[in-house]
C-alpha cells in the first residue's frame, strides 16, 4: 500500500476527534504556515485575475489597430523539407502584403492536433487562417470557425465538407501523370513484371487519390502486377528501411513508385545500396534530396506541387478577401498546378519560363531565387484567384 | 489495556495541502504569465474550449494514473481509442441504434484492455512489451476496418440525435458537456483510485509486487481489471472523440501516447508505482494544453515552438518540485 494511504489510515485511527492543531503555540505557528501558504495560491490567482483584467482594454488595442491584418498558417506537420518551402512562400506573400503571419502545427501529423493548433491560432486573434486539412475530423471544428467569421482558405489537403476554397493539386490526374511517365519508363503497356507502390500515410485523402491516379495508370499494363500499396511511414529513416525491405523482397521489380514527399530520395539510396539494379524510382516533391537523387541518376521522376504556390495563393487570397470583403466561405477549387522532372527536363504549369535542372536545383536551396521566378505567377495567376477559383469537383476530377 | 486513567496518546492533526497544490501552482504560475502576455487567453470561451479540446487527453491521463500507479505503462490505449471510434461509428453508419454503438465502442475497448491484462499475466510479460505489438494490431484492425478511410456519420438522423448535438457544442451550454462528463469521470477515477479496495490493491501491487502477493491480493486479476479499465476508458476516449469531432480518422490517437503520460507524470504521478494521483494528472494535461495554446498565442514560430514547449515543461516540473521540497520540509 502507498506510504500516502497508509499514513492516512494511520492517522484516521490515531487521531482522536476533538483534538485540533492550532490549540497550542506550535498549532497557532502550524496555522501562520498554513496562512502563508494560501496567500502564495491566493497571489499566483491573483495574477491570472489581474491579466484578466486586461482582456478589456487589450480588446480595444486590437480595434484600433484594424488596418494591421494577422493571418495564422497552420500545417499538418513541422520539420518536414516540403512543407518548410510551403511556409517560406507564406512567410513571402505575408511580407509584400504587409501582414504578420502566425506559423504553426503539431510535430507529428494528427488531425486531432492540427485542429486544436488551429482553435488556439482563432483564439488567439487572427483576423483569417489558412491550413492544409488532412483529416476528416477537422470539418466540423473548421466550419465552426468559419461560422464564427474569421475566414479560411485550405491548402495542401483537402477536407471534404468545409466551407473554404482549396488550393492544391489536382491529385488524381497527378497520379495519373505519374503512373504514365512510370509505365512508358518500363516499357508501356506491354510491360511485363513487379510494380511496387507505397504510400506513407494510408488514409489521407490525397495521398489515396494520387494512388488511385497511379494504380490507374498503371492498369493499361495487363502484365503489370503491383505490389502494396505498402506503408511505407513518413519518418526519413523509416521511409528509407521500408524501400529497402520492399526492393529485398522484390528484386526483379520494375519500378518503386512513392506518393510523398520522402520516398524519391529513400528509393535514390536504395537503388544506390542495391547496385546491380535497374529498378525505376519515382515519386513526389522537389526537395534538395529528391533533386540529388533525379541528378545522381539513382531515382527518375518526382512531380512538384509547387510549394510556392501553396504557400503564397492562401495568403494572398486571404489578406485579399478580407481587405475587399470578399466572402469566401464556400467550397471552390485553385489548381496550385503540377510541376513534371526528370534529370533531363523540367515542365513548369502556368506559361512560367523554361527551366533547366540545374536552375530548379538552384531554386530550392534560395527563397530569392524562387520568389523572384515566380514572379509572373504572383502578377498574374495568383493576383486573379477569383478568376481561377473553380469547382471543388475540378480538384479530384 | 487501556483504562480510564491510561494517557492517550495526543496525535495533532495537521492541515495538510492536498498532493496535487505544487502541479496547480504550476498551472496558474504559466497561465498568468500568458494571461499577461496576451490577456485574449484569459477569455472564459477561450479557456473553456482549450479545456473541452483536452478533455478526452485529460481523461486518458487520469487512467492511466491505475496503470502507473500498479507501475506499468501502456503504448495502445491510443489505437484502442481508434479502434472503438470506428467500430462504434461503423455501426452506427450499419444503422444500429446510437446508445448500443455507443455501447459496442466502450465494450470493444474494454475487451481489448482485457486482452493486454491477459497477454500480460499469460505471457509473464511487461504490459509496455504486450503493447508494443498489440498496439499495431490494433491499428491494423482499424485500418482495415475503415479502409484507411475516415468514418464519418453523415445521415441526419445520426448526426441529429442528441449523442452528437451534445457532444458536438450544439446543444447551449455555459460549459461545454464533454467537460463536464469528463470532470464527473475525473471523480469517479479518483474515488476508485483512493477509496476503494481495488484502488489500495493497485497501490500496492505498484509499490511491491511480491509482498501484495504473499499478502493474499490477486495480482494477475487486478493487472487484467486494470488493463481492462484503461481499455474501457479509451473506449470511451474513442466514442467521446466521434461525438465531439464527428468524425474519426485513421490517424486519430496515433499521437496521444506522449501528451497523455505527460499530463500524468507532470501532474505528480511517478513512474515507480506506489502512488498516483488522478487529480494531478487533470492539472497536467491542462498544463500540457497550456503550454500549446501559449505558444501559439504568443506568437512563437512553429520553428521554435518545439524547443519553447520543452523548456516550458520543465519550467513546470520545475516549479512543480520546488512546491514539493518546501512541503517537505515543513513537516
Amino acid at each position: 500500500m502507498s506510504e500516502k494511504n497508509v499514513s492516512n489510515e494511520a492517522r484516521k485511527s490515531l487521531c482522536p476527534e476533538g483534538v485540533e492543531a492550532g490549540s497550542t503555540k506550535k498549532g497557532r505557528q502550524m496555522k501562520e504556515k498554513r496562512k502563508n501558504r494560501l496567500r502564495v495560491l491566493a497571489l499566483a490567482t491573483a495574477m491570472a485575475i489581474t491579466a484578466g483584467g486586461l482582456v478589456s482594454c487589450s480588446n480595444s488595442d486590437e480595434a484600433a489597430s484594424e488596418e494591421e491584418l494577422t493571418i495564422g498558417f497552420v500545417v499538418h506537420v513541422i520539420g518536414n523539407p516540403f512543407i518548410q518551402q510551403i511556409i517560406d512562400a507564406a512567410e513571402m506573400a505575408a511580407a509584400d502584403l504587409g501582414v504578420t503571419i502566425k506559423v504553426t502545427g503539431p510535430a507529428g501529423a494528427e488531425g486531432d492536433a492540427q485542429l486544436v493548433a488551429v482553435q488556439n491560432i482563432a483564439a488567439s486573434g487572427v483576423d483569417g487562417i489558412a491550413t492544409s486539412v488532412p483529416s476528416a475530423s477537422m470539418v466540423n471544428g473548421l466550419n465552426e470557425i468559419i461560422e464564427s467569421g474569421i475566414p479560411i482558405v485550405q491548402f495542401n489537403g483537402l477536407g471534404v465538407g468545409v466551407n473554404a476554397p482549396y488550393v492544391g493539386e489536382k491529385s488524381v490526374a497527378s497520379g495519373r501523370i505519374l503512373g504514365q511517365m512510370v509505365l512508358d519508363k518500363i516499357g508501356g503497356t506491354s510491360a511485363k513484371g513487379k510494380v511496387i507502390v507505397g504510400n506513407c500515410y494510408p488514409g489521407f485523402p490525397v495521398l489515396e487519390n494520387r494512388q488511385k491516379g497511379v494504380l490507374e495508370s498503371l492498369s493499361q499494363a495487363a502484365g503489370i502486377k503491383v505490389v502494396g500499396p505498402s506503408d511505407v511511414k513518413v519518418d526519413a529513416a523509416a521511409n528509407f528501411a521500408a524501400w529497402q525491405g520492399l526492393l529485398a523482397a522484390n528484386s526483379d521489380a520494375l519500378a518503386m513508385v512513392g506518393l510523398c514527399a520522402p520516398d524519391v530520395e529513400s528509393i535514390g539510396k536504395v537503388n544506390i545500396a542495391a547496385k546491380n539494379t535497374k529498378t525505376i524510382g519515382g515519386g513526389y516533391d522537389l526537395t534538395v534530396g529528391n533533386l540529388e537523387a533525379l541528378a545522381n541518376g539513382s531515382a527518375h521522376i518526382s512531380l512538384g506541387q509547387t510549394p510556392f504556390i501553396q504557400g503564397y495563393l492562401p495568403v494572398y487570397m486571404l489578406v485579399d478577401s478580407i481587405r475587399k470583403k470578399i466572402a469566401i466561405n464556400k467550397a471552390g477549387f485553385v489548381d496550385a498546378g503540377t510541376e513534371i522532372v526528370t534529370a533531363t527536363s523540367v515542365t513548369e504549369p502556368f506559361d512560367l519560363p523554361a527551366l533547366t535542372f540545374a536552375d530548379l536545383q538552384a531554386m530550392a536551396t534560395s527563397k530569392e531565387k524562387t520568389r523572384s521566378y515566380y514572379e509572373p505567377v504572383v502578377q498574374g495567376y495568383i493576383k486573379n484567384w477569383q478568376e481561377n477559383l473553380k469547382p471543388i469537383s475540378d480538384e479530384s476530377s | 489495556m487501556l483504562t480510564e486513567f491510561t494517557p492517550v496518546l495526543k496525535v495533532k492533526k495537521r492541515f495538510k495541502l492536498p498532493e496535487e497544490t505544487s502541479v496547480v501552482i504550476a498551472l496558474l504560475i504559466l497561465i498568468a504569465i500568458i494571461g499577461a502576455l496576451r490577456p485574449t487567453f484569459l477569455k472564459p470561451v477561450n479557456l473553456l474550449n482549450l479545456s473541452a479540446s483536452y478533455a478526452i487527453a485529460a481523461l486518458l491521463a487520469g487512467c492511466i494514473v491505475f496503470l502507473l500507479a500498479m507501475g506499468e505503462i501502456d503504448l495502445s490505449f491510443g489505437w484502442i481509442l481508434n479502434l472503438s471510434a470506428v467500430l462504434a461509428g461503423l455501426a452506427m453508419i450499419a444503422g444500429v441504434p446510437i446508445w448500443i454503438s455507443v455501447f459496442i465502442g466502450i465494450a470493444a475497448g474494454t475487451a481489448m484492455g482485457a486482452l493486454n491484462g491477459v497477454l500480460t499475466v499469460v505471457m509473464r510479460l511487461p504490459l509496455i512489451i504486450v503493447t508494443l505489438g498489440t498496439a499495431s494490431i490494433f491499428q491494423g484492425t482499424s485500418l482495415i476496418s475503415n479502409k484507411s478511410g475516415s468514418v464519418v456519420p453523415t445521415d441526419k438522423e445520426i448526426t441529429g440525435h442528441i449523442f452528437f448535438r451534445a457532444l458536438g457544442g450544439q446543444i447551449d451550454s455555459p460549459v461545454p458537456i464533454i467537460l463536464i462528463f469528463v470532470v464527473l469521470a475525473f471523480f469517479v477515477l479518483h474515488l476508485t483510485l483512493h477509496k476503494t479496495r481495488f484502488g489500495y490493491r493497485i497501490l500496492a501491487i505498484g509499490s511491491n509486487p511480491e509482498a501484495a502477493r504473499l499478502a493474499g491480493i490477486p495480482t494477475k486479476k487486478i493487472k487484467i481489471q486494470v488493463c481492462a479499465l484503461m481499455g474501457g476508458v479509451s473506449g470511451v476516449g474513442g466514442v467521446l472523440f466521434l461525438g465531439f469531432r464527428g468524425a474519426v480518422d485513421p490517424s486519430t490517437g496515433g499521437q496521444m501516447l506522449l501528451p497523455v503520460v505527460a499530463a500524468a507524470i507532470i501532474g505528480g504521478t511517478p513512474l515507480s508505482g506506489g502512488a498516483g494521483t488522478v487529480w494531478g494528472s487533470l492539472f497536467g494535461a491542462l498544463i500540457v494544453g497550456v503550454i500549446g495554446v501559449g505558444v501559439v498565442f504568443i506568437g512563437i514560430n512553429a520553428v521554435w515552438g518545439t524547443l519553447v514547449t520543452g523548456l516550458v515543461i520543465i519550467f513546470a516540473i520545475g516549479v512543480d518540485q520546488i512546491v514539493r521540497v518546501r512541503k517537505k520540509r515543513f513537516k
